[in-house]
C-alpha cells in the first residue's frame, strides 16, 4: 500500500518511513506542503499522513484537495497543536482518523489497520491461538466453542494490541500508552500491565495454558503466531 | 429641644412689641382725651386674661420695663406679661400697666409650636429624599464600576471594555484604572498560558522524534537485549516528559477554554467507567471501592473527558495515598437544593500545613510509598473543576485519612 507522509520535521518522517517500510508500506515523504499538493494532484495514495503544522501550507487545505483528488485515501491527521481537535471535528473534512503528538508508531499502524478493515468491509477477523478462538471484530474469545466471559475489556485490548502487532515484543510503556493512553494521569511510571498478564493468563489456564503468550524477559510481552 | 425655646422666644417678642404698641396707642389716648377719664382705674374682661391699669405713681424713678409678675385679682393669682410705664400727667405721675396672661401667650405658642414642629418635619423629609435622590443620580457611575466591574462576575472580570457613562472625571478616572488592571491582569494571565501552550507544543515535536528513534531501535533484531533494556530506560524516562508537557497542556487548554461542554450522562455510569479502568490499582492494593450514587443522577453540560480525568485523579490519588487493605468511598448527597459528592479514603492523610497548598502545581506533600508522580494531579482536578464551577472542599487527618468533597453548582447535575 502507497502512504504519502507530509511531515515537515525531517527526523520523525524519516523514522515514519523506516517504521512503515517494515511494515511492507511503500513510503513517500514530503516535507513541505507545497510540494504534497503537488503529489496529492498527481498520485493516488491508499494512505495519507498529513501533520497539521507545516510552515508553508494550512494542513485543512492539503486534506481538502486530498479528498478531492484522492477520495479513497485514508487520511490521517498527526497534530502537535491538540486544541485544533475539537475543530477538526466539527468541521468533519473528512479525516478518517487524529493522532496528536507525541503518538507511538504501534499506534498509528495500529489505527492504519483498523481503517483498512472497515473500508474494505473485511469479514471477520478470526485468530486461532493454541485452540483458543479469538474474534477480533466481535471481542470475544472461545475456546472449542466455550466461550471465555472472565475475559475484561482492558485485558482484552491487551491481546487484540499484541496479535495486531504478532511476533514482536511489545514494551511495558507502549502497552500502557495504547490502554491507558488517553488519560492525564499524575504518575508517569505507573505500570500496570504485569498484573493484567497475570489476570489474563490465570483465568486462560482454566481452559488451556496460553503458552503463546510469552514474556520476554527485561523487554516485556509478545504473542507468537506462526503463519 | 431647641424648638419650643425658639418659638417660645418669639411668641415672647411679639407679645413684648404688642404691648409697646398698646402703650403707644393708650398714651396716644390719654394725652388727645385727658387722663381725668382714665386717672385710678383698671380695665380687664371677665376672663381675666389681660388688663390695664393706670394709678398714681408715688416713685420718682422713670419705669418702662416689661417683666413677669403676678397679679392677684378678683382673688385669682394670675401670672402675667406685664408692662410698666410711668409718666407725668397734668402735673401728676401716673403708672401705666398693661398686662397679658402667662396662660395666653403659652396657649398660642402651643399650636404654633406644633406647626412649626410639621413644617421642619416635613423639610427634613424633603432634605433626605432630595439628598437620597441627589446622591444616588451623582454616584450611580459608581455604583455602576463597582457593581459591573468588581462584584458580578468573579473578579477580574476579563472580556470586552464596557465605559460607565458618567461627566464626572473621578469616576471616569477610576473606571479606566480598574479596566486598566483588569487589563493587565489578563494580559499576564494570556501570556502564562500562550507560554505553557507554546512550550508544550514545542516540546510535543522532539518528544514524538524521540520516541519514534527509540521505537525503531526496539524493533530492530540485530540490537542486544541488554541495549533494549536500557533503550526501555530511555523510553520510561521519556514518558516522564511527555505526561509532565500533556498535563501541562492539558491544564493550559482547559484555562484557555478550549474544551466544549456539550456532555450528558449519568454520573453513575462516568464513575464506573472510571473504575474499569482504575480496577486493576484497587486490586493491587487490595482496596475496596463502594460507590454509592444514585443512578438517576444525570450530569448536564459537562465535558466528558475532563470530568473523566477528575473522578480518575482524585481515586488514583485516593488509593496511592491509601494503606494496604483499605476503603474507599464515593458518596452523593443532596442537601438544600445542592449535589455533592464526596470522595473518602483511609489512607495517609495531609498535614494541616499542607493543605492550603495541595492545588499547587508541582508540589509535592505526600511522598506516595510505592510510585513516583509529579505533582500535578490535584492542579489537574483544580482545573477541571474550576472549568465547571465544582467547588472543591478538603478535609483531612493524618493517618487517619482525606475527603475530597465535589460541590456541584445548580443545573449541573439533573435528577432524571
Amino acid at each position: 500500500m502507497n502512504v504519502l507522509i507530509i511531515e515537515d520535521e525531517k527526523a520523525l518522517a524519516e523514522e515514519l518511513e523506516i517504521f512503515l517500510t517494515n511494515y511492507n508500506y511503500i513510503c513517500e515523504i514530503c516535507f513541505n506542503g507545497t510540494t504534497a499538493s503537488q503529489r496529492i494532484g498527481i498520485n493516488l495514495y491508499d494512505f495519507i499522513l498529513i501533520d497539521l503544522g507545516l510552515p508553508d501550507y494550512d494542513g485543512l487545505d492539503l486534506l481538502k484537495e486530498a479528498k478531492k483528488n484522492n477520495p479513497e485515501a485514508v487520511c490521517i491527521i498527526l497534530t502537535a497543536r491538540a486544541e485544533v481537535y475539537d475543530r477538526i471535528k466539527g468541521l468533519d473534512l473528512g479525516a478518517d482518523d487524529y493522532l496528536p503528538k507525541p503518538f507511538s508508531l504501534l499506534e498509528l499502524q495500529s489505527r492504519m489497520q483498523a481503517i483498512t478493515r472497515r473500508k474494505f468491509g473485511l469479514k471477520q477477523n478470526l485468530v486461532d491461538l493454541g485452540g483458543f478462538l479469538i474474534n477480533l471484530t466481535d471481542r470475544t474469545i472461545t475456546y472449542y466453542n466455550t466461550e471465555v466471559n472472565s475475559i475484561t475489556k482492558k485485558e482484552f485490548d491487551l491481546i487484540a494490541y499484541l496479535i495486531l502487532h504478532k511476533n514482536r515484543t511489545l514494551s511495558r510503556s507502549q502497552l500502557s500508552e495504547h490502554i491507558w493512553g488517553s488519560i492525564i494521569n499524575d504518575d508517569y511510571d505507573s505500570n500496570y500491565i504485569d498484573a493484567h498478564i497475570k489476570n489474563i493468563r490465570k483465568k486462560l489456564n482454566v481452559f488451556a495454558p496460553p503458552d503463546w503468550l510469552e514474556t520476554v524477559r527485561g523487554l516485556g510481552y509478545k504473542i507468537k503466531i506462526s503463519s | 429641644m431647641l424648638l419650643p425655646a425658639l418659638i417660645k422666644n418669639i411668641n415672647q417678642n411679639y407679645t413684648d412689641s404688642k404691648l409697646r404698641k398698646q402703650k403707644d396707642k393708650l398714651l396716644q389716648i390719654i394725652k388727645i382725651q385727658g387722663i381725668k377719664n382714665y386717672s385710678d382705674a383698671s380695665y380687664y374682661t371677665p376672663l381675666k386674661e389681660d388688663y390695664i391699669s393706670i394709678g398714681v405713681d408715688s416713685s420718682t424713678e422713670a419705669l418702662d420695663t416689661i417683666k413677669n409678675e403676678k397679679r392677684l385679682i378678683q382673688g385669682d393669682t394670675i401670672e402675667y406679661r406685664i408692662l410698666s410705664h410711668n409718666f407725668n400727667a397734668e402735673s401728676k405721675k401716673y403708672l401705666m400697666e398693661i398686662a397679658i396672661s402667662v396662660d395666653a401667650i403659652t396657649e398660642t405658642t402651643r399650636p404654633l409650636q406644633n406647626i412649626a414642629f410639621q413644617v421642619l418635619l416635613g423639610m427634613i423629609l424633603l432634605t433626605i429624599m432630595a439628598d437620597q435622590f441627589y446622591s444616588t443620580y451623582v454616584l450611580r457611575p459608581l455604583g455602576l464600576i463597582i457593581k459591573t466591574k468588581l462584584i458580578g462576575h468573579k473578579f477580574p472580570n476579563f472580556g470586552s471594555y464596557d465605559k460607565v457613562k458618567t461627566s464626572t472625571s473621578d469616576f471616569e478616572y477610576l473606571d479606566i484604572s480598574i479596566y486598566k488592571m483588569i487589563e493587565t491582569i489578563e494580559s499576564t494571565f494570556q501570556k502564562e498560558r500562550e507560554f505553557i501552550s507554546n512550550a508544550s507544543h514545542e516540546l510535543m515535536t522532539p518528544i514524538s522524534i524521540l520516541q519514534s528513534k527509540i521505537e525503531n531501535m526496539f524493533e530492530q533484531e540485530d540490537i542486544a537485549d541488554e541495549l533494549k533494556t536500557r533503550l526501555l530506560e530511555m523510553q520510561k524516562i521519556l514518558n516522564r516528559l511527555k505526561s509532565i508537557t500533556k498535563t501541562l497542556l492539558l491544564i493550559s487548554q482547559i484555562e484557555n477554554e478550549q474544551f466544549l461542554k456539550e456532555d450528558y450522562i449519568p454520573l453513575a455510569e462516568l464513575l464506573h467507567e472510571v473504575y474499569d479502568e482504575i480496577s486493576i490499582r484497587l486490586q493491587d492494593k487490595n482496596i475496596n471501592l463502594e460507590i454509592a450514587i444514585p443512578a438517576e443522577w444525570q450530569l448536564v453540560k459537562v465535558n466528558k473527558f475532563l470530568l473523566f480525568n477528575l473522578f480518575f485523579n482524585l481515586i488514583n490519588n485516593a488509593i496511592k495515598y491509601n494503606k494496604e487493605d483499605g476503603e474507599i468511598n464515593v458518596v452523593g448527597l443532596y442537601q438544600n437544593d445542592i449535589f455533592s459528592v464526596s470522595i473518602n479514603d483511609t489512607g495517609i492523610g495531609i498535614g494541616a500545613a499542607e493543605l492550603p497548598f495541595i492545588f499547587n502545581r508541582f508540589k509535592k506533600f505526600r511522598q506516595s510509598l510505592t510510585q513516583d508522580s509529579f505533582g500535578l494531579g490535584l492542579p489537574i482536578v483544580k482545573s477541571i473543576a474550576d472549568f465547571h464551577d465544582i467547588k472543591i472542599e478538603v478535609t483531612s487527618e493524618k493517618n487517619v485519612g482525606s475527603s475530597f468533597k465535589l460541590v456541584f453548582p445548580a443545573g449541573l447535575i439533573k435528577i432524571g
